[in-house]
């Protein structure tokens, strides 16, 4: 589904490396996850994967589904089957949830060549996929994650994942800030899109979250590479035993 | 009497005083009503200002010389003004009485009509042609609200002409509400009386222009105590050339009374349009207005709020794009005189291409308003390198107990917020379209008749895509 070689990142105001050779496959219906301490290039990686400018791929190549990702825009990515769910949700005033979405669904749709959905219908589907996530409908009205609570919002980002139905899914940090009562409804409802012609990237910098959603690799990214990767008990290996060791072991590598 | 003059006898000042003798000097001296003596009392104001000269501070940013030049060139022997109306242009014809009016609108060779409007199906829809009163009245006109010209009004309601036309004005610091006064001989006057609270809606459409004409439309609004009422004005898209409307209105919002103003420009990038708003509220009143420009070549609108009275609420709200050449430029007075008053102005714009906006916002509270709030807020984003903009916010604060607050802020669209849409598939035009939209939107969302609210969503949605 998704093949990284040798990824080569710099930031492209000042040329700084971030992402220094990384390399992974994901294949279909896979969860991944990725873990690693604070700078160590999670956010990067998911933003050079969804097209965000400003970063320069210097080096190395993403496949997705077979086709170049790194020539694809941003929004044909998207259309592509990819998303993103946010570490932090953008929050966009006056643009209302409901044709934010109208627009999205339609373009991805339309795309895929999937018959477009009637505003009827469309809001069937908000209705049904809002409640995955314990959103209310009543959110449609309201402006894009304005005035949202940090829980809403990404529970907000995972009911877009479920409205766009991609092939793939990165979530960055979606469990950071969240409650535990909060993260079970966001892991729930992530749990109850797994399907075996989906993959997940699951960023996340506590192995908390891998409690509720339990991958089926964990990578450890650090110093913009991936250094180890395990089962779902190398999360808990890392929860005890901090970062500290691998580095050590890293730099014994080095 | 003439008005002493310090210009050249080629300028347009002082053309413009030649024509004003020959318009009024023939009158009978003495029994001049109090009107004519405020005209001339006009009109040597206008002699005495002068129109803006390049280096005056409160047209820094606004080439406004430029455009009244190439608008009004006068010949050095005799004046020889092509289309001047509102009383201006000399032998000029008899005002016209309401039964020839809808003859004379029809009538015009090369006067621009409008090319889009609301369908005002809301309320009571008035015309005019050249900033005078044209056709008949759509509508049911309610017991209580009088809606006449001015020229009518002063047969009819000779006492209330006397009490308000040009009282509102402050002369001496601006010379377009002069020279619009000077040559105020009609326009529109619309009066509400105290039971009239049911926030009746009156549209005034300016559709018609003559082509290069110089106007000076002028609008009187009273509302009497504890009166309602919502007007709404629309200046449409005219072909009609290098016009000049040096337009004028003035509102008097009574005790406990409530105005709803909406002002739409939509002319022709050819024009210049120089809008003075003049606004006098007493106690407990509340004036809302929203100037929205999306057409014209250059614009200045000069709105000036005098909440003289306590416990009054203002709110000012103003939305502009501007394209190609365009020039916009929304200079705003709030004088707080008195205590415990609310003001709250918004101004949003959207320039691209090699416009330019201006925002000028000055408040004042004055040593007794105490307990007054007052906030601003102006918010540009410009689409294009070329294009460029100013804001200026002044606060000038006497009084100690008041709660004041402006921000400005210019800027380009968030590339954050583009990203967001682009990874929910939505591709960078509509990401860019969606968040102009929702920018403006914001504004018109404030616009109380749903008809215009309407029409100014379609409008905005066709400008901006247009921009993209
Ligand atoms: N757009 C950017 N401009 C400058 N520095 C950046 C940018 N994006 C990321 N970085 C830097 O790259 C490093 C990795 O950041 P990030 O990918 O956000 O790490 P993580 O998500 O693992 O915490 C950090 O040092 C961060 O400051
Ligand atoms: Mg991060």
């Amino acid at each position: 589904m998704l093949d990284i070689q040798n990824l080569h990142v710099s930031i492209e105001e000042d040329g700084t490396e971030i992402l220094k050779g990384l390399s992974l496959k994901v294949g279909k219906g896979e969860v991944h996850a990725i873990m690693g301490p604070n700078g160590s290039g999670k956010s990067t990686l998911a933003s050079v994967l969804a097209g965000k400018d400003g970063y320069e791929v210097t080096a190395g190549s993403v496949a997705f589904d077979g086709i170049d990702l790194l020539e694809l825009e941003a929004d044909q990515r998207a259309r592509e089957g990819l998303f993103l769910a946010f570490q932090y949700p953008v929050e966009l005033p006056g643009v209302s949830m409901s044709n934010f979405l109208k627009q999205a669904v339609m373009s991805v749709r339309e795309h895929q060549g999937k018959e477009a959905l009637s505003s009827g219908a469309l809001l069937q589907l908000m209705k049904e996929k809002a409640a995955l996530v314990h959103l209310d409908p009543s959110l449609k009205s309201r402006s894009v994650n304005e005035g949202f609570s940090g829980g809403e919002k990404k529970r907000n980002e995972i009911f877009q994942l479920a409205m766009l139905d991609p092939k793939f899914a990165i979530l960055d940090e979606t469990d950071s800030g969240l409650d535990i009562d909060a993260l079970r409804i966001v892991a729930d409802g992530v749990n109850s899109l797994r399907s075996s012609d989906r993959s997940f990237l699951v960023i996340t910098h506590y192995q908390r979250l891998l409690d509720y959603i339990v991958p089926d690799f964990v990578h450890v990214l650090m110093n913009g590479r991936i250094v180890m990767t395990g089962g779902k008990e190398l999360a808990l290996e890392l929860e005890e035993k901090g970062y500290d060791w691998i580095k050590d072991e890293s730099v014994q590598l080095a | 009497m003439s008005p002493e003059l310090t210009h050249q006898n080629n300028s347009e000042e002082f053309v413009l005083a030649e024509q004003f003798e020959q318009l009024v000097g023939v009158q009978p001296i003495g029994q001049e009503s109090s009107w004519m003596q405020n005209r001339r009392q006009a009109m040597q104001a206008f002699a005495q200002l002068g129109f803006p000269k390049k280096r005056s501070e409160s047209y820094k940013y606004t080439p406004i010389s430029k455009w009244i030049e190439s608008r009004l060139r006068f010949e050095t022997n005799g004046p020889s003004i092509k289309s001047i109306h509102n009383g201006a242009a000399v032998g000029a014809e008899a005002p016209p009485s309401a039964a020839n009016l809808e003859l004379k609108h029809s009538a015009g060779q090369g006067v621009g009509r409008l090319s889009a409007s609301w369908n005002g199906e809301s309320g009571i829809q008035v015309q005019t042609s050249n900033g005078r009163l044209s056709g008949t009245i759509k509508g049911v006109v309610p017991e209580g609200l009088t809606i006449c010209s001015l020229q009518d009004a002063m047969v009819q309601h000779p006492a209330l002409l006397n009490t308000y036309l040009t009282k509102a004005v402050v002369l001496d610091r601006d010379p377009f509400a002069a020279l619009a006064s000077a040559f105020a001989e009609d326009g529109i006057f619309i009066h509400a009386r105290a039971e009239l609270t049911g926030g009746e809606v009156i549209a005034i459409h300016h559709d018609a222009l003559d082509t290069n004409g110089f106007v000076q439309p002028r609008v009187l609004i009273v509302a009497e105590k504890g009166a309602s009422i919502q007007v709404v004005e629309h200046f449409p898209f005219l072909d009609s050339g290098r016009t000049f409307e040096n337009r004028i209105a003035e509102i008097f919002v009574a005790e406990k009374a409530r105005v709803d103003h909406v002002l739409v420009m939509e002319r022709s990038e050819e024009a210049l349009f120089v809008n003075s708003l003049f606004v006098h509220q007493s106690e407990k009143s509340y004036f809302r207005t929203n100037t929205v420009t999306l057409g014209g070549g250059l614009v200045r609108h000069n709105l000036n709020f005098l909440p003289n009275a306590e416990e009054c609420e203002t709110h000012l709200h103003g939305l502009y794009v501007a394209k190609g050449k365009a020039h916009v430029d929304n200079h705003t007075l709030v004088d707080h005189a008195k205590p415990n008053c609310f003001s709250n102005e918004m101004f949003k714009g959207i320039v691209t291409d090699q416009a330019t906006g201006v925002f000028n916002g000055k408040v004042l509270v004055r040593q007794d308003a105490q307990k007054t709030n007052a906030y601003q807020s102006s918010k540009c984003i410009v689409l294009d390198r070329g294009a460029r903009t100013y804001a200026k916010p002044e606060l000038e604060i006497y009084a100690d107990d008041v709660k004041c607050s402006h921000g400005a802020t210019t800027g380009e669209l968030d590339e954050d917020a583009i990203f967001y849409l682009r990874a929910r598939g939505i591709s960078r035009d509509a990401a860019k379209m969606l968040l102009l939209e929702a920018f403006a939107r914001d504004v018109v969302d404030l616009i109380a008749v749903e008809d215009v609210r309407n029409y100014l969503y379609t409008r905005l949605n066709r400008l901006l895509t247009v921009l993209n």
